[in-house]
């Protein structure tokens, strides 16, 4: 560590700016850059109509990436939220079909959401199992038992108002509105408050986490039961802009959950990250698999991509910190 | 100054013994229960076509047990017979390999996304969960780009012989699984890459000061387990007769849930094929069984996934309590 | 931060901050600390002074109540205080400043100081106006205008790193705080302003307990200091009445010279000869040489690169630059494979963590770096094994019930002579011991001190890396010093005396010793 790496407050304060919103500015920018680029390939691209039902169309992917994100930070994975959503889908529908009031409708799958995930979080924090091997039981628990019990019947007939996405707010329709509140009040949650913070502490090291006197153990079992929250909320919103709901869990959608999440800057090693930033990244990737339509690439190519993308941020995250690392950190 | 060292020490062989004693109890307990339940269960037929659907989850359980023993994973598994699966059609209907041919190429090309994971995981360090879930997603996306979710059918018939045939009564590839069982068997036992498995495990830093090829042998592993994919996807268009970009879809579960139930602990050090074997053979037998006694086939993925998280609660619970 | 302005010298009081009182702790087979007594006053810094494994450590980590005494007891303010967790000895107003920094790196300055009781305001909401304004109070009051409350830590230097977690130590009102090792990592600007810091919290009337090997900071920076050995108290000086000698001689004692049966062996050609090795960031530039039949001494503090010397010889990491010949022969070791192969052998420093499979048997531990010539076309020949494992266990007298013992189970000593048992079943030609009697009991210490002596007189080439300077002294042929990555002196048997090593390693300039 030679005299000229010491940082001086100009030098400090840039360097901050750049962890704190570089992966925030460069998906605003990848975004935008796109849309420009493929809108002058094709202009029909940028019709209001197609982007905002690529919009509409993937909130739920970013609510769900919120709570990913606060899961990854706290240095745990989860794979089976897909199936969770696909299944509390399930569980409105057949409510608001049943005849239930259609608040409950609503409001119960959020309630299945944090307890399912609670439970996971209570075992991964508690009884110290990997969070792999109990989001893969729970991912084929969720889904052998979904389709055991409903046998894959479609749920149609849906009543009229149970389509809460369908509604809007001074012409903002609903799906945008919950994604960006969703994702500015956890922005601010995390950035804000102690418990929030805690997150970020537990993931980045969990032994001095507890020597500051935050409780890992409680930390991790809170960041499930949010997780569950945030997937309960995506799972309202995939459900009731759907007319049909088929009582299936969508297949890869807690790939495309996770990939938001580490593209959009969360250090798949726990510890960084922003919610933000997996809001960005959902629409980014929201926005490439439109685009792939709009210039006449195979849609089937999207999950290569996605693949691809994730490997890459993964790659790009373990290189820069060995990097920081040889510089110096870690001596 | 280590002075004040926890000792985590356990005695790893006896508890083993243990274990899988436990689990051929329970085995056995199951066959006969679920035997008293339908008759048409214990009929040697039955049993011979469990073998037929045993193996391709057998024959990449065979290289995740030595994954797992060194405290790796891999997800990736059933996206590579996904891909291999299409590679294996692809090549054959659209480059018009001769089938010899694009069988070899569908090994070859899982044995390379084995390597890549390999690769990587000890080249740049990405933790091998991390890795696997990212090619996961990058392996199954290829197999439905390239295939561009078409499937491929039509195949000779003695390309069946493999997933349909049999040799004396017993299904072709449950004597090719059985064969591969005792090779892995012996070679986690008795040779010196075995060893180097649990050591890499039990203290991977220490078995590099030992001087072991602790990044070759790792390199191994991946890529066995994506050559058995490879194998598995073979096995696999053969008994259905067609390829399609979806197959292998969970296949980690099943995969994953035998090595672990067989014994292996999922922190690495310690897991034996034998365990891995019956593990398989559990799970097998609870699906048919479940199946036989009128629980239809979606539920018993549910009793998979239950069997994997109680099995490891279980485990680290009893290692726990003799800490 | 009533006390930030004050700037005249805190009167001593008679009652002191912190004191300990013949403090005893014991864990499984060793003896950590017998009947230590220490104390520190406001306003002063009280040096902790003593070799690896002298119970610095532990006496620490007592105080700030990681570890329970056994005996003796603790006093804060004259009052008798009994801490069993970490939360405890803060609350008591004991901050630890521990070598590895416990910081968050992608938390800003501010966060890291006042994680876990930031200013809040209402509701649950961290004050981040009120945080950054105590952040830059405590900066103020430091005088540190290099740091501002926004930096991430992670871009920061070790040294601006350290002055976090101080910051933190006084946000939580710390009256007593503990430095281990504060400038291992640190350069030389570093240290000028550590010390610059470490005077205005003397003068705030904080009492410091500061852990050093470097006599010249002792004398530049603390009024006290206090010699532990082998986890007993030797004695107190003041700084001003005491000299550089008394000091090293007081850390390293004098000991009964037949613990060390050296025989003499007849020294051959050399086995191992190194040129200008390079491997940042901690060899620069090292050429050696050890001849078959000798054991050299590689004395130096922790933190001067010995252990990393090991290794980059063993190819753990490999050398960038320069040149080792192994019996005349120039060769490339690039890996642990390539040094087994040309008849390198590595006993690593950290036991648990490098040198022993623990969870695996006596039996396996044994064959570990043997495998190779123990099998045939990768089949592990298992009755050899056994009779390997067998028979180092007599030959090294290992105290074990079984072969199929988990070696984790056994002593210290017994352990270690596995971890070089197993690689003397493949007759190296050069041996490299780091640390060979770390924290093992004085029967197995001289034990494998006969050992290396025979071993010797086999003709085999012996480096020994050891922090305890009679080992050094007693064991060795030929003594090489080594500090802050260079060779700084090299002593013949007859010439090594401790005065003249240790003032080597301390890195005072030595008349005994010739420029290496």
């Amino acid at each position: 560590m030679s005299a000229t790496t010491i940082a001086s407050p100009g030098y400090a304060r840039r360097a901050a700016f750049r962890r704190l919103v570089g992966q925030e500015a460069l998906l605003a920018v990848a975004i935008i850059g796109l849309a420009i680029v493929v809108g002058l390939i094709n202009p029909r691209f940028l019709a209001t109509r197609n982007l905002s039902d690529l919009l509409l169309g993937n909130a739920y992917i970013a609510i769900a990436a919120i709570g990913m994100s606060m899961v990854i930070i706290s240095g745990n994975i989860d794979i089976s939220v897909g199936a969770l959503i696909g299944v509390l889908a399930t569980i409105s529908g057949s409510l608001a079909v049943a005849g239930a009031p259609i608040v409950i409708a609503w409001v119960v799958p959020i309630l299945v959401g944090v307890a399912v995930m609670a439970a996971q979080g209570a075992i991964v924090a508690y009884l110290r199992i990997p969070s792999i091997v109990v989001t893969l039981g729970m991912l084929s628990i969720l889904k052998g038992g979904l389709i055991s019990v409903t046998g894959g019947k479609w749920i149609t007939d849906l009543p009229q108002d149970f389509h809460l996405a369908d509604l809007s707010l001074f012409g903002v329709p609903m799906p945008v509105i919950i994604m960006v509140l969703a994702t500015v009040l956890a922005a601010l949650w995390m950035r804000n408050s102690p418990s929030g913070r805690a997150i970020y502490a537990t993931g980045g090291n969990p032994e001095a986490a507890r020597l500051c006197g935050v409780n890992p153990q409680r930390t991790v079992l809170m960041v499930f039961a949010l997780h569950g929250l945030f997937a309960g909320i995506a799972s309202l919103v995939y459900a009731t802009q759907l007319r049909v709901i088929q009582s299936t869990t969508p297949q890869g959608l807690e790939l495309t959950i996770i990939t938001a999440a580490v593209v959009g800057g969360v250090s798949i090693l726990g510890g960084v990250g922003t919610v933000v930033g997996s809001t960005l990244a959902a629409i980014l990737i929201a926005e490439i698999t439109s685009a792939l339509v709009f210039i006449n690439v195979s849609p089937y190519w999207t999950d290569a991509l996605r693949g691809a993308l994730i490997l890459a941020t993964v790659i790009a995250d373990i290189l820069r910190r060995q990097r920081r690392a040889a510089q110096g950190w870690k001596r | 100054m280590s002075l004040g060292v926890e000792t985590r020490a356990f005695r790893v062989s006896p508890w083993l013994k243990r274990h899988e004693t436990l689990l051929a109890l329970i085995l056995l307990i199951a066959l006969v229960g679920l035997g008293a339940f339908n008759d048409r269960f214990l009929t040697i037929d039955n049993l011979l076509d469990q073998g037929r659907f045993i193996s391709e989850i057998g024959l990449i359980a065979l290289p995740m047990t030595f994954i797992i023993i060194t405290g790796g994973i891999d997800l990736s598994v059933g996206a590579i017979v996904g891909l291999c699966a299409i590679m294996l059609g692809y090549s054959w209907k659209n480059f018009g390999f001769p089938l010899p041919l694009a069988i070899a190429f569908a090994l070859a090309v899982g044995a390379l996304a084995g390597f890549v994971n390999g690769l990587v995981i000890t080249r740049v360090k990405v933790p091998p969960l991390i890795m696997t879930i990212a090619t996961l997603a990058l392996y199954r996306g290829l197999a439905e780009g390239i295939s561009q979710a078409r499937s491929v059918r039509g195949y000779p018939e003695w390309f069946y012989f493999l997933g349909q045939g049999s040799v004396f009564g017993v299904p072709t590839q449950l004597l090719v699984l059985i064969v591969l069982i005792v090779i892995a068997g012996i070679a986690l036992d008795r040779t010196t890459f075995g060893r180097t498995l649990y050591a890499i495990g039990a203290n991977e830093t220490a078995a590099r000061f030992s001087a072991l090829p602790v990044d070759r042998v790792k390199l191994i592993v991946y890529t066995l387990s994506g050559l058995a994919s490879g194998l598995a996807a073979w096995v696999l268009v053969s008994r259905v007769t067609t390829t399609r970009m979806d197959m292998g879809a969970g296949y980690e579960l099943d995969v994953i849930a035998a090595v672990v139930l067989g014994g292996a602990s999922i922190f690495g050090g310690s897991g034996t094929i034998w365990g891995t074997v019956i593990g398989l053979v559990m799970i097998q037998l609870l699906k048919n069984g479940l199946a036989l006694t009128g629980v239809k086939g979606d539920a018993t993925i549910v009793v998979i996934g239950v069997a994997l998280i109680l099995s490891v609660l279980i485990a680290s619970s009893l290692e726990r309590r003799r800490d | 931060m009533s006390a930030a302005l004050k700037t005249d010298p805190a009167p001593v009081r008679a009652v002191p901050l912190l004191e300990v009182r013949e403090i005893e702790k014991t864990f499984p087979g060793v003896r950590a600390l017998s009947g230590v007594s220490f104390d520190v006053r406001a306003g002063e810094v009280h040096a902790l002074l003593g070799e690896n494994g002298a119970g610095k450590s532990t006496l620490i980590k007592i105080v700030s109540g990681v570890y329970e005494p056994d005996a003796g007891s603790m006093l804060v303010d004259g009052t008798t205080v009994q801490f069993s967790a970490p939360d405890d000895a803060r609350r008591a107003g004991v901050a630890t400043i521990y070598q590895e920094l416990l910081l968050f790196p992608e938390l800003s300055v501010a966060e890291n100081i006042f994680l876990g009781h930031a200013p809040q305001a209402g509701a649950g909401r961290i004050d981040w106006r009120a945080m950054r304004a105590k952040a830059q109070h405590l900066l103020d009051s430091l005088e540190i205008d290099d740091l501002v409350p926004d930096q991430i830590v992670g871009a920061l230097t070790v040294g601006n790193r350290q002055r976090v977690e101080i910051l933190r130590a006084l946000s939580h009102d710390a009256r007593i705080l503990i430095m281990d090792e504060p400038t291992a990592a640190l350069t030389e600007s570093d240290v000028t302003r550590l010390f610059d810091v470490v005077r205005r919290l003397k003068r705030r009337g904080v009492g410091i307990v500061y852990i050093s090997h470097r006599l010249d900071e002792i004398f530049a920076i603390a009024d006290r200091v206090t010699v532990l050995r082998d986890g007993a108290y030797v004695g107190s000086r003041d700084v001003g009445d005491t000299n550089a000698a008394e000091l090293v001689q007081m850390m390293v004692g004098r000991r009964i010279d037949n613990l060390f049966p050296k025989t003499t062996a007849p020294i051959g050609a050399p086995v191992l000869e190194a040129r200008d090795l390079v491997r940042r960031p901690l060899t620069k530039g090292v050429s050696l040489t050890v001849r078959a039949g000798e054991i050299v001494g590689l004395a130096g503090l922790v933190g001067s690169g010995r252990s990393e010397l090991a290794q980059t010889l063993f190819g753990m990491t490999p050398a960038e630059s320069g040149e080792i010949r192994l019996n005349g022969e120039v060769v490339r070791i690039d890996s642990p494979g390539a040094a087994r192969a040309r008849g390198l052998a590595y006993v690593p420093e950290d036991r648990a963590a490098q040198g022993l499979v623990r969870r695996m048997s006596v039996l396996h531990n044994f064959s570990l770096a043997a495998l190779g010539a123990l099998s045939h076309a990768g089949f592990i020949d298992r009755a050899s094994e056994r009779r390997m494992a067998q028979e180092g266990v007599k030959r090294f007298s290992v105290k074990t019930s079984s072969v199929d013992e988990i070696a984790g189970r056994l002593s210290g000593g017994n352990q270690q002579k596995i971890v070089l048992g197993k690689w003397l079943a493949n007759n190296p030609k050069l041996l490299i011991l780091d640390e060979p009697t770390r924290g093992i009991d004085v029967g197995a210490k001289a034990e494998i001190h006969r050992l290396m002596s025979q071993l010797a007189g086999e003709g085999v080439a012996i480096l020994m890396i050891s922090s305890e300077l009679p080992e050094v002294l007693g064991m060795s042929d030929r003594v090489l010093v080594m500090r802050e990555g260079r060779l700084v002196g090299e002593f013949d048997r007859a010439q090594a005396t401790s005065e003249a090593v240790g003032a080597a390693m301390m890195g005072e300039t030595s008349s005994a010793g010739r420029a290496a």
